[in-house]
């Protein structure tokens, strides 16, 4: 008696915080179920009328929220009173009223101008159990609104998945608008393109390190193709790899100590470790053909890369340590350009079939090999976002290429770069 | 009689707990105290390239190569290296002008065409160069004469994503450095 007694007790208390915890919606896969999203503009609480402020945040939420596919959004058309009502907190909001309009989630926000800073509060609601899931208050100035917007966008994903978004994080790229291929870097919706780089001559490839804060990038600027690294906030630039002949394709392994990269010193591209400053450590490739395109897995124990060892290039995995290889790509004639997942469990690649390039992923065991892209034009250059939702890539279906992203299944794809230049070779920032 | 007095305790414990999570509609405990706050100011900006003048690095001499009449281009197979025959009988030629030239420095330039990975293309540009360089090496010419550079696609010969187009592009080229 006594014991059924405390079991009733204790079954009672566990029961409202198993609620209470549940503040994640379980979510397989983008896609295959969406949750219906009221999305409200931001609203003044000085009582002005709706301006450029909350249109911004409004079109740089909307757009990141629909990329990562899992919200259906409700008609802003068809929305009622309580869209146009200030108050925040859950007890101020008519839930009756959005459930009618069939959301199962709300996001509200206001903002204000103080002096010259701009406060803006997100908030996301549940709209089923009415209660507050996530928010927060940002402070910044106006011109910071488009970042307010990501921010908010990580910070939903997180309340409704566990993971946060990558919103916040940039894509650098290579662009030859003003005549010279130069290094860029932009917002992931493909905003405020900034250049890195007045090399004048021609840069490829860039990578960042594990923590963003540098980047790593081939340039000609000395005639020959150096390995030069830059930081990204105090715009400092060095070489770091200037053998004879090719220093290319250098990406920083997991824990920032080595660098992988393609060298051709001894006479045939090869792929090697260095250290930090430059220093050879460790040859990795030995074969008579081409070794090149390396990509850390991201337990730093493995590197998959492209060889044509076998014939026609392929993409293999080298343990780092033993050395022992293996081939991961069976099909097609030629594959190129692997990307290791940040979540280790998927290899994209690109493959050559009737002339044209696309992308692929496949399991780092060489099994589920699935296909992303169907043309027209050439998908190359796939990297994954920091979270693993997103690839972005390079597409020339419209003559010139542009940089473009989707989703980690193939669906969603937009295109971030005009078209006024050509645009490749994205490499995707971690957060930042 | 004691249990008595832990079920009443039960029963008072569930009363609060359940008047604690059913009282939704009543102000939000300090829902307010869960909003944290970020401060965007607080984050650095991205530095944009220096302008020329500006640049934190050092300029370099950059050695510029000139186009050699005496020497022919070689033209390769989609992603191979492998010399045909055409292409050694080019070889024998330049061969000839090098060591009548002993004095040139000469640097061979490895070409792709646009299909294929950019990195794969900067190794088998190399390889081609390497391939040409080797075989010069073989007929006679001093080692030292020649050097390498892979361009990878980066400088095509001629415009256009056809096969003629490409068929051009798929080269070494033998330049003077200066």
């Amino acid at each position: 008696m006594l014991l059924r007694c405390l079991a009733v007790i204790f079954l009672c208390l566990a029961l409202p915080c198993t609620v209470l915890a549940a503040t994640e919606i379980e979510i397989s896969s983008p896609g295959e179920q969406t949750i219906p999203l009221g999305l409200t503009k931001l609203l003044s609480e000085q009582g002005t009328r709706a301006d450029r402020i909350a249109d911004e945040f409004d079109e740089v939420l909307s757009a990141d929220l629909d990329l990562s596919g899992l919200f259906r959004f409700v008609d802003p058309k068809s929305f009622l009173d309580d869209a146009g009502r200030v108050g925040l907190f859950s007890n101020q909001v008519n839930f009756p009223q959005w459930r009618l309009l069939g959301a199962e989630t709300l996001i509200k926000g206001t903002y204000h101008l103080d002096g010259d800073n701009l406060v803006v509060e997100g908030r996301l609601f549940d709209v089923v159990n009415r209660r507050l899931l996530t928010g927060r208050r940002y402070v910044g100035q106006p011109k910071d609104i488009r970042r307010m917007a990501h921010a908010f966008a990580d910070l939903v994903l997180k309340a409704l998945t566990g993971e946060e978004g990558p919103f916040s994080s940039r894509i650098a790229y290579i662009s030859n608008q003003t005549g010279d291929k130069e290094l860029w870097l932009m917002d992931v919706d493909g905003k405020r393109p900034l250049r890195l780089t007045n090399h004048r001559s021609i840069v490829l490839n860039p990578d960042f390190s594990p923590r963003g804060k540098e980047i790593l990038f081939t340039s000609y600027r000395a005639n020959n193709p150096d390995l030069y690294r830059k930081e990204i906030y105090t715009g400092k630039e060095a070489k770091l790899s200037y053998q004879p002949g090719l220093n290319v394709a250098g990406r920083m392994s997991p824990d920032e100590r080595e660098v992988a990269l393609t060298l051709s010193k001894d006479g045939n591209p090869e792929i090697y470790l260095i250290s930090t400053s430059g220093r050879v450590r460790k040859r990795i490739t030995d074969s008579w053909g081409i070794d090149s395109d390396p990509s850390w897995s991201p337990d730093g124990g493995s590197i998959a890369f492209v060889s044509n060892r076998q014939g026609n290039p392929h993409v293999f995995i080298a343990d780092i340590f033993t050395g022992k290889t293996t081939r991961l790509t069976t099909r097609g004639k030629y594959n190129a350009t692997p990307a290791w997942s940040p979540k280790g469990d998927r290899i994209a690649f690109t493959r050559q079939e009737g002339g044209r390039f696309d992308i692929y992923t496949i399991k780092s065991d060489g099994t589920d090999e699935r296909r992303l892209t169907f043309g027209p034009g050439n998908s190359e250059h796939p990297r994954w976002s920091p979270d693993g939702r997103f690839i972005v890539y390079s597409w020339d279906k419209d003559g010139n290429r542009a940089i473009y992203v989707m989703r980690a299944d193939g669906t969603g794809s937009r295109r971030l770069t005009s078209l006024d230049s050509d645009c490749r070779h994205p490499a995707w920032s971690p957060r930042w | 009689m004691k249990t008595m007095q832990i079920l009443k305790l039960a029963l008072v414990v569930l009363f609060l707990v359940s008047g604690i999570v059913g009282c939704a509609s009543t102000p939000p405990p300090s829902e307010e105290g869960t909003i944290s706050q970020a401060d965007m100011s607080q984050q650095a900006d991205v530095k944009p390239a220096a302008d020329a003048g500006q640049d934190t690095m050092k300029s370099e001499t950059v050695p510029t190569h000139m186009d050699l009449a005496g020497m022919g281009n070689i033209y390769f197979d989609f992603d191979q290296f492998t010399l045909s025959a055409k292409a050694r009988k080019t070889l024998a030629d330049n061969a000839k002008y090098l060591k009548a030239n002993s004095g040139t420095q000469v640097v061979v330039e490895g070409h792709c065409d646009e299909r294929g990975s950019d990195e794969y293309n900067l190794a088998l540009g190399e390889s081609r160069a390497l391939a040409a360089k080797n075989y010069l090496v073989s007929l006679g010419v001093s080692a030292k004469q020649l050097s390498v550079i892979s361009y990878g696609e980066e400088k095509p010969a001629a415009m256009g994503s056809n096969e003629e187009a490409w068929a051009k592009n798929r080269r070494a080229e033998f330049k003077a450095v200066k």
